[in-house]
């Protein structure tokens, strides 16, 4: 039995994570830890168990393995500890806030020679899968273009330190670059060079961070891609938001939409989106948990996290600017696992 | 009361209008392109005589109706303000920012209304999101998605491909949305793009357009889908609310068909009036004085100048302002 727990109840994520690995074969969810009393009464409200109110005592309780559902700039800390005590790591997206803290992050863990993995779940989505595989057998021949788009609601009804500029270290840009970042480099095994980015706050005047934006991303490989992080879906909007990016190449192009299994319901005055087809947080957890007992190497590590959230810094750069940015190709990086 | 018109080129687009004219009870008594053969089909199709002279044309007619190659556009639109007729031209205005500005010039010295064909704004969808906006019931717009992406025009319409005639995808496809979204967002500052060139087939250009008022446009102008394929997209995001026009799927590919396929793409087509019937209706009540334009000449400069920023941008790799 691997023995997991789940650091911090900051993130959204925690609460679904948690009944993943209750459900999980092979599985024993220890708990969770949190030094926040609201966060940690109200889990325990909900879930009918006590939290753990120090990250310590969790990792004292003896686990392998942790998500890491705090605040963006609080993983560098948790995670250099995790790692000192020999814990795997899954942990939440965008790694870090700055690009110091996710080389710290994935260093200790190299140190360590603990397991770290980003939480990347589109990496485990049947369509964006289907999408891969179109790519390596050149279904459209060779990749042009891509137009990508993951736009959600502000998610401050969630959590506020998701438009924090010091917790979340940005708003849009920060949560959602990073998503589509990692499914072009995975689709096409090449490196971003090159980013614009234009961004606002038109859509939520008061908030801190921006909540609109646009990027132009260029890759090694030539191929030009688009990404809209907005969150531009308005209050009431049925869901939280969704996830597409289609491709262009020289010999067709295709389409996909990661959240279209769904139903779609109106009831009462209020629309609702159900998803009903397969769970990409299940086979991520699935997949770590596999890496740990050994049976195959991590489909998306550290590394593939730092190099996302290089781009969505780059992209603030771009934003401040007005111009694009190239991303320096020779950022010390930490060593490949 | 109707309006005699002049048909100046008598290619695909030449028989669009026609349709629009006839809907609106304005005869086209003569036709008038270099190519005699087109000129002559047109002819025989719509029972109007072909006439070799400009001018000779311009004196039977009160309005000419300009659906030659873009970069023909501007000198037209001169002629017939010298003649002293009013125009209908075809989008792109010209094709330059500055040619279209001298060919407003040139009308507003000879006292001539000149009227252009963003016939987006004519398409049903379109139109009615835009007064959506405008009843402010989505707020203030923050971030518009629009997308138009089809096939390169092949055959006798080639010279859409000659970069220097038609200013390619950008000025030729691309020009109906940055229309579109200078009408629900505002005037365009500044746009950044990037161009995929190296395709079999045509142009991909995704822009990044920013308005006054802070809002931003990302628009897709495609020639690189496959062949028979036209798929348009819309998506504006405000304070308050979102209209989206879209079609959900988990995964959809295509690829190039080699069945038969008209040589200039067709937008996907509404159950309602053909919106080029409504935009030539729409002109002939603005040229009889029953109605204010829905898009104004300057639009139509406009659109072609911030068209001119994208090119820019293509070619230096960087943001360009978006010149008044």
């Amino acid at each position: 039995m691997i023995r997991v727990g789940i650091i911090g109840l900051a993130h959204v994520h925690a609460a679904g994570y948690a009944s993943i690995l209750n459900a999980l074969e092979g599985v024993e969810f220890i708990g969770v830890s949190e030094p926040d009393d609201a966060l940690r009464s109200r889990w325990a409200e909900a879930s009918g168990r006590e939290a753990f109110a120090e990250h310590r005592a969790l990792i004292g309780a003896g686990i392998d393995a942790a998500i890491v559902c705090t605040a963006t700039n609080e993983h560098r800390l948790v995670v250099e500890q995790l790692a000192a005590a020999g814990i795997n790591v899954l942990c939440e997206k965008p790694l870090a806030t700055t690009l110091e803290d996710a080389r710290a992050i994935v260093r200790a863990c190299d140190v360590a020679d603990v397991l770290l993995m980003t939480a990347f779940p589109m990496r485990f989505s049947p369509p964006l899968i289907e999408g891969a595989a179109w790519i390596d057998e050149d279904r459209i021949g060779s990749v042009l273009a891509f137009t990508g788009t993951n736009n959600g609601c502000i998610p401050t009804d969630h959590a506020a330190w998701f438009a924090d500029p010091v917790a979340a270290g940005g708003g849009a840009v920060m949560d959602h670059t990073v998503h589509l970042v990692d499914i072009m480099r995975w689709w096409l095994r090449s490196e971003p060079i090159e980013i614009f980015a234009e961004t606002n706050r038109v859509m939520h005047p008061d908030a801190e961070v921006e909540t609109g934006g646009i990027l132009t991303v260029v890759f090694e490989d030539g191929v030009i891609a688009t990404i809209d992080c907005s969150w531009s879906r308005p209050m009431g909007y049925p869901t939280w938001g969704g996830l597409t990016i289609e491709a262009v190449g020289t010999d067709g192009v295709f389409a996909v939409d990661a959240f279209a299994e769904r139903l779609e319901m109106w009831s009462r005055g209020t629309a609702t989106w159900l998803d009903w087809g397969s769970d990409p947080n299940r086979a991520m957890i699935g997949h770590f948990i596999g890496a740990i007992e050994g049976e195959h190497p991590l489909l998306v590590t550290g590394m593939d996290g730092f190099r996302a959230t290089e781009a969505a810094l780059a992209a603030y750069r771009s934003a401040e600017i007005g111009q694009p940015v190239r991303l320096e190709p020779l950022a010390p990086l930490p060593t490949e696992r | 009361m109707t309006l005699r018109v002049g048909m100046i080129g008598a290619g695909n687009m030449a028989s669009v209008h026609a349709e629009g004219w006839v809907a609106a009870g304005d005869p086209i008594v003569g036709v008038l392109d270099p190519d005699t053969e087109r000129a002559g089909r047109f002819s025989a199709a719509h029972g109007t005589d072909v006439v070799d002279d400009f001018l000779q044309l311009a004196a039977s007619v009160d309005v000419v109706d300009i659906c030659t190659p873009t970069h023909t556009h501007a000198s037209y639109i001169g002629m017939a303000a010298e003649a002293g007729v009013d125009v209908v031209c075809e989008k792109p205005l010209a094709r330059t920012g500055p040619d279209a500005m001298a060919a407003i010039a040139a009308c507003d010295r000879a006292g001539v209304r000149l009227l252009v064909g963003h016939v987006v704004r004519f398409f049903p969808e379109y139109a009615t999101a835009r007064d959506l906006v405008a009843l402010g019931d989505v707020g203030a717009v923050g971030v518009v998605r629009l997308d138009r992406s089809t096939y390169l025009p092949a055959g006798a319409s080639a010279w859409f491909s000659d970069h220097a005639k038609s200013g390619g995808v950008v000025h030729d496809l691309m020009i109906h949305d940055v229309d579109y979204a200078r009408w629900v967002a505002g005037d365009v500052e500044r746009a950044y793009a990037r161009r995929v060139a190296d395709t079999s087939r045509g142009d991909h250009v995704l822009a990044t357009l920013r308005h006054e008022g802070g809002a931003i446009s990302h628009v897709q102008g495609s020639w690189a889908y496959p062949v028979g394929s036209f798929r348009t997209s819309l998506e504006i995001a405000g304070s308050d609310g979102l209209i989206v026009r879209h079609v959900a799927a988990p995964f959809v590919g295509s690829v190039s068909t080699t069945e038969h396929v008209p040589d200039v793409p067709e937008p996907p087509a509404s159950s309602v009036e053909s919106p080029y019937v409504t935009e030539i209706r729409h002109f002939s009540d603005v040229l009889q004085g029953r109605a204010e334009p829905r898009v104004t000449a300057l639009d139509g400069a406009r659109a072609v100048a911030v068209c001119d920023a994208i090119a820019l941008s293509i070619e230096t790799n960087r943001a360009v302002e978006a010149a008044r």
